[in-house]
């Protein structure tokens, strides 16, 4: 069953940050979005983006949508950006003494620990929704980070 | 005085802090969402952090990230601009207990001052006259009928958690009356997530004067002088002026002292504006505060001289007020006329895109606030206010001339603004005359006025 609200909130994405085209993979389910050029008119009228032509891999049933913002980068054409959900701190581990969560390498499930964002004395920990193995540690240790600044990046398999 | 100030707000009050803040040295760090990514007034703040979605729901409105934002920022004040969490008492106390200043009252303060009928109770304890109506929320509709009937039609049913319109209705005739309870109560419960309602008499044509104060926390509380609002559409303002071009002198002198004693009997600390609606005859009457500086103040500042930002700033840090009652002064005649990228022909439906050519006007005693530039996104995500354009003349005739000038010569392309209709205003025989009260664009305008398109 198609989510037609993740592909709403994706529309609205690219129109936001004016993107052309997206594709996103999330397990067996793969989405590829792609807007025409927006064209200034110069008219009295009022210039809004046209609407997005969507087009489905004919899928499996997906997971439950994800709590965490979607990323919108096309670089990583293959991997999956897991962004920052919240404002906050940056944490490895749960404590200095420990050893972080995840590292470079790390095979992770839905339901994985990767980090800990704290804000306001409230520890979170922020558990992954996919399954893949760690490409890269994008954020480091008690660095402050923003609403959807990219964390990790994961190779889904 | 604070060091770094996080600005809780977006479009052309983020700018207006932003801009107070550099000219007092104080860092800045600017919070926005991801509708608002890129916009060019976040480049004047030394941070900008993201805090979530378009819609203010998840990002503007949220107090946690905001609060979070100041924390990783290192920002020891929060200054909520207008609208969205500026009235938030539950705000401005999580800021606090974070050990974040929040530029405004005590969360005391706001409660008591904010909320409606609280206000109306304080003002009749004070013998302000407030407009005749029920003692409070009524719970109980045949309650309401009787007191309707007692006050006299027409009456106003108005929200007590409301704002901007919304939850009003107007009746006239005893028939009409129950059916325009439920609607009213029904509106306020989806606006404002309560159906509390009170009842008021109606006034006829008054005019819409406020004060505006500014109080220290040592005690002290001086006003600025009044504003004429008496140009609305919907309840929403389009034009403001000062000083009021319709009110006696005895009249300016009563509805000032009024709000400073208000605001002295709350504690009020920071800037505010008390409403009063003003009659045919010069009779006043208190209708609620603005806990919060308003869109409109440029107008005060223009007339008095006080930077009302600056100084909203300075309070909230501690200094005591630098101005006494006798240090204020108001010179000339300052109109400001908003211009909201709204189709007037189109019921003032508003529009979003991208403006691709704007010039400002300019001139001697002009002033325009905006942020809006060649190139820039209105988002279809929040309020339409694109720019203020504020003159300042030694009378009335000519900052009406000014401002006429000025709406001629602004160039908004391509969006549909409301910048022709304020240009007929600034031209119709009753404005010009300062003959204007609530009523005046709905009665004059009638073609424009019907139903409103809200998001």
């Amino acid at each position: 069953m198609v989510d037609v609200e993740k592909i709403r909130q994706l529309i609205e994405m690219m129109v936001a940050n004016d993107l052309v085209e997206i594709s996103l993979r999330d397990g067996e389910e793969e989405v590829n979005l792609r807007r025409p050029q927006v064209v200034s008119t110069g008219t009295g009228m009022s210039v809004l983006p046209a609407p997005a032509q969507v087009s489905l891999v004919p899928p499996p049933p997906m997971t439950s949508a994800p709590a965490l913002p979607l990323s919108s980068s096309a670089k990583h054409e293959d991997l999956i950006e897991i962004v920052s959900p919240m404002v906050g701190t940056f944490f490895s581990a749960s404590d200095p003494e420990s050893p972080p969560f995840v590292d470079v390498g790390r095979q992770v499930q839905p339901g994985t620990v990767l980090c800990i964002l704290e804000a306001m004395k409230v520890f979170n920990e922020i558990k992954s929704e996919v399954s893949g193995i760690i490409e890269r540690i994008l954020a480091k240790n008690a660095q402050a980070v923003e609403y959807g600044q990219p964390l990790f990046l994961v190779r889904p398999v | 005085m604070f060091r770094r100030i996080l600005i809780a707000n977006r479009g052309e009050i983020a700018l207006r802090i932003l801009r107070a803040c550099r000219e007092m040295g104080i860092e800045t760090v600017c919070v926005y969402s991801e509708e608002d990514r890129g916009q060019s007034y976040l480049e004047q703040a030394d941070r900008a952090i993201c805090i979530g979605g378009p819609a203010p729901k998840d990002s503007y409105l949220r107090s946690d990230r905001i609060i979070a934002a100041a924390e990783i920022a290192g920002a020891e004040a929060i200054h909520p601009g207008y609208g969205f969490l500026a009235e938030n008492a539950a705000f401005a106390e999580k800021c606090r207990a974070g050990n974040i200043e929040f530029i405004g009252p005590s969360a005391e303060a706001m409660r008591q001052l904010g909320d409606k009928a609280a206000a109306r109770d304080l003002a009749r304890k004070l013998k302000i006259q407030t407009v005749p109506g029920s003692d409070g929320v009524i719970d109980d509709d045949t309650e309401m009928l009787r007191i309707a009937t007692q006050i006299g039609f027409p009456v106003m049913i108005k929200a007590s958690a409301g704002g901007g319109g919304r939850g009003m209705r107007l009746v006239r005739e005893r028939d009409d009356f129950a059916d325009a309870v439920k609607q009213a109560r029904q509106e306020s419960q989806a606006a404002f997530n309560s159906s509390a309602v009170y009842l008021e008499k109606y006034i006829e044509r008054p005019r819409h004067v406020e004060v505006q104060i500014l109080g220290d926390t040592h005690g002290k509380v001086i006003h600025l002088g009044e504003r004429d609002c008496s140009t609305q559409r919907r309840h929403q303002k389009l034009i403001e002026e000062s000083p009021s071009p319709g009110i006696e002198s005895r009249t300016r002198k009563d509805v000032c002292a009024a709000a400073v004693r208000l605001a002295l009997a709350a504690k009020y600390s920071t800037a505010a504006t008390v409403e009063f609606l003003v009659d045919a005859k010069g009779r006043y009457y208190f209708i609620e505060v603005n806990t919060r500086i308003q869109v409109e103040h440029p107008v005060t500042e223009m007339v008095t001289g006080v930077d009302l930002i600056k100084a909203q700033i300075k309070l909230a840090a501690g200094q005591p007020l630098e101005y006494t009652q006798r240090m204020i002064t108001w010179h000339g005649h300052a109109i400001e006329c908003r211009i909201n990228a709204e189709d007037p022909e189109e019921r003032f439906r508003p529009c979003a895109g991208v403006v691709s050519r704007f010039r400002a006007p300019g001139g001697p005693g002009v002033r325009v606030d905006s942020y809006a530039h060649d190139g820039c996104r209105i988002s279809p995500k929040y309020d339409s206010l694109l720019a203020k354009v504020v003159v300042h003349q030694p009378t009335r005739e000519a900052a009406v001339q000014s401002m006429a000038r000025c709406l001629e010569e602004f160039i908004i392309e391509p969006l549909h603004t409301t910048r022709g209709f304020l240009r007929e205003v600034m031209s119709h025989p009753d404005f010009v005359a300062g003959q204007i009260d609530t009523t005046f664009v709905e009665r004059v305008f009638t073609r424009l006025a019907s139903e409103p398109v809200r998001k």
